[in-house]
């Protein structure tokens, strides 16, 4: 019961949505069963936030190394949780609550300086590691040049061929390598798909 | 040590303050280059400037504080576009940290500068879970996946929802997309049911892939990155966020470039001794 | 120049610098920001995931209809379906989150291999059989015909290079050759555009702390 029901399940609403594709009648049912669809995805965050939690108290309790680290979170996460909900309105939500200021002011700038590190990092490994150690090296940095020159201004300043030459290659060469691997990819996803519905490959039920 | 050796093992944070000085100074000598305008912005541009009075647009808001330096400046961009030929938007996210964004740049645009009514000439309807599954619905029965805005009023109660039911009532769907959920799910899900108009503002890391979409013609315009942005603010004669980061931009990639032809050089000439 | 005097732009900026302290070494004030941030999105995204679907979509239209209408009795499956994800917290109970994953899954699946094959695999493969010459001899242009050739070989050439059940020797070898060197055009152009995507966002950054914060630019 406890391996076959899912299986059964799994089965069940792979081919029902394939098959009621087909069938216009069943449109309804299939609209329905993607609301369920949808709440139930609802799920999975409040279950995130809850395991996020229970890790941390845990840590805490623990007295784990960094285990500080740890209360910071919670007491972040508690924050949050009580400004979302003390109000029980959406309107907990509206710009101007004191929701979206923590999100403005707190989490937006924390979220957009954590990506900009990258910059720098990447400009580092650029200098230690990008070398052109062979012809498949040197047209891939060729490649990377041309586009870095053809998507900035000063590019088409300093050659008024550089934004044309950049398009041309995004166009076909890059466009057509693009290609392959994304028809690859999706024999390999539609291949996976179906042994997934047909209980071959069942790693989601560890 | 000699000098080559020195460059070759060069402290990291010194590129690092390399990397913020051409990011920076830029910033305070205001040097305005031309942008040039490619095809794929020009086709987005050229589509909503076909679009009657009136018309229903969709906005997807499917982005983070991460994608927000290259998707605001365009979102802004679309959304005077959009206002100023008196086009009806309507506004949904499969991001639930871009949503505020896009709320900011409605109030910002539509409601600053326009002057635009809520609920008659645009609409918020905030965060929508399920990615894929929910643009096959939405594209069906669009009162059933938002049956309210994100302020808690009804679909029914909204004048500008009344003759928008479902994909066939849309005239145009533009995505500012970073990942997954994002683009890929608009084109294979809701575009290949319901057709219609669509495009996409991507952010750079993810423009690229988008090309093989604009040549079958599932996408009509690709807005990528700030360049992109940069690019929309032109066209709407309207400098922005975008076209001031035009020159960081650019003294940041020849300082790369410089760096990687440094980087080899040292690399061949240390290959030569060897 | 005059600096805010608001504190959530002060608060904004001190945790950016915080973040940015990480560039000279790890240090206590990094982590701690990057604690804070961890906390806040998981908050985050509760809330808005309540507020904005959960309730109105799944409990208000069988605990709360509108007046006028009946409750929706057929909520309570994905309600309790929705609620055996929590028996994942318990050892005893964890098998019961097969039920609620497995139907998400069957959805999810049957759905992607539509998509994928009628919004993806037939539109890409028809987009690559474009024609090279068109009837009209007198439109006819050099570069868009040499394009699609290009096209054509490039992506045939990338696919012969993912084939790994046949050796890549002989003609099939150089196909899967040439196919390397369309990659590597392709992998450097990515590379072009994920620079300018990391700089953008330091552009972005900068512009917060020397605009909005120090309001030394406008």
């Amino acid at each position: 019961m406890k391996r076959q029901l899912p299986l059964a399940i799994i089965f069940t609403m792979g081919v029902f949505t394939l098959v009621t594709n087909f069938i216009p009648p069943a449109a309804d049912l299939n609209q329905m069963f993607r609301n369920w669809y949808m709440g139930i995805i609802t799920f999975f965050t409040f279950l995130g936030t809850i395991n996020l939690a229970r890790l941390n108290a845990e840590r805490v309790k623990d007295r784990t190394s960094d285990w500080y680290y740890s209360v910071i979170l919670l007491v972040a996460l508690a924050t949050q949780l009580f400004l979302g909900f003390y109000k029980w309105s959406p309107d907990a939500l509206r710009e101007g609550s004191p929701f979206m200021y923590v999100y403005f002011n707190l989490q937006f700038p924390l979220e957009s300086t954590m990506y900009s590190l990258l910059a720098f990092f990447m400009t580092s490994a650029s200098f230690r590691a990008f070398r052109a150690r062979n012809t498949e090296a040197l047209v891939l940095l060729l490649a990377a040049v041309v586009v870095m020159l053809g998507r900035v201004p000063i590019g088409s300043s300093i050659w008024h061929g550089f934004p044309d030459v950049t398009e041309w290659i995004m166009s076909y060469p890059n466009l057509a390598a693009k290609r392959g691997i994304m028809i690859g990819i999706d024999l390999g996803l539609i291949s996976m798909s179906l042994r997934m519905i047909l209980g071959i490959e069942r790693s989601y039920m560890q | 040590m000699s000098a080559l050796d020195k460059i070759s093992n060069l402290d990291r944070r010194i590129i690092f303050l390399g990397v913020a000085l051409a990011v920076i100074i830029p910033q305070f000598i205001l040097v305005r280059l031309p942008v040039d305008v490619s095809e794929p912005v020009q086709k987005v541009y050229d589509l909503i400037e076909t679009l009657q009075p009136g018309s229903v647009v969709m906005i997807s808001i499917d982005y983070d504080p991460s994608g927000a330096p290259e998707l605001y400046p365009a979102m802004l961009a679309v959304m005077r576009q959009c206002f100023a030929r008196n086009l009806r938007v309507v506004a949904i996210g499969m991001w639930a940290t871009g949503v505020p964004l896009g709320q900011r740049a409605l109030n910002a645009v539509a409601v600053a500068e326009f002057k635009k009514e809520y609920g008659k000439d645009f609409v918020n309807f905030g965060f929508r879970p399920g990615g894929a599954v929910m643009l096959v619905n939405l594209g069906r029965n669009i009162h059933d996946v938002c049956r309210q805005d994100a302020y808690g009023t009804p679909v029914d109660d909204l004048p500008i929802m009344k003759d928008v039911r479902s994909a066939k009532d849309i005239s145009f769907v533009i995505t500012f997309s970073m990942g997954d959920p994002g683009s890929d799910q608009w084109i294979q899900y809701y575009h290949a049911r319901y057709r219609g108009n669509l495009a996409t503002a991507q952010t750079a890391i993810g423009a690229p892939k988008y090309y093989q979409y604009l040549q079958t013609g599932q996408l009509i315009g690709l807005i990528g990155g700030m360049k992109g942005a940069a690019e929309y603010e032109r066209l709407m004669k309207r400098p922005d966020l975008a076209t001031k980061g035009m020159g960081s931009q650019s003294i940041a990639h020849l300082l790369i470039i410089v760096l990687i032809a440094i980087g080899n050089v040292l690399y061949w000439i240390e290959k030569r001794k060897k | 120049m005059y600096m805010t005097t608001g504190i959530w732009p002060w608060l904004a900026a001190a945790l950016t610098l915080a973040i940015y302290s990480f560039l000279y070494k790890d240090n206590p004030f990094y982590k701690i920001a990057e604690y804070i941030f961890v906390g806040l999105s998981a908050g985050y995204w509760a809330s808005y995931m309540f507020w904005n679907y959960a309730k109105p979509n799944l409990f208000d239209p069988l605990l709360a209809p509108q007046s006028g209408s009946a409750p929706n009795y057929w909520n309570i499956i994905p309600i309790i379906l929705g609620f055996m994800m929590f028996t994942q917290l318990f050892r005893q109970t964890s098998w019961m989150v097969r039920f609620p994953i497995t139907f998400v899954l069957g959805v999810a699946l049957g759905l992607q291999i539509i998509a994928t094959v009628e919004g993806e695999l037939i539109p890409q493969l028809a987009g690559t059989f474009t024609p090279f010459l068109r009837a009209n001899f007198a439109q006819l242009s050099f570069w868009p015909a040499f394009g699609n050739v290009v096209l054509l070989v490039g992506v045939i050439t990338a696919l012969t290079y993912f084939y790994f059940s046949m050796e890549h020797r002989g003609a099939f070898g150089v196909s899967a050759k040439i196919g390397v060197y369309f990659l590597m055009i392709s992998f450097g152009a990515s590379f072009g555009y994920t620079v300018m995507a990391r700089i953008s966002l330091l552009i972005g950054r900068v512009q917060f702390l020397f605009g909005d914060w120090l309001h030394i630019i406008k």
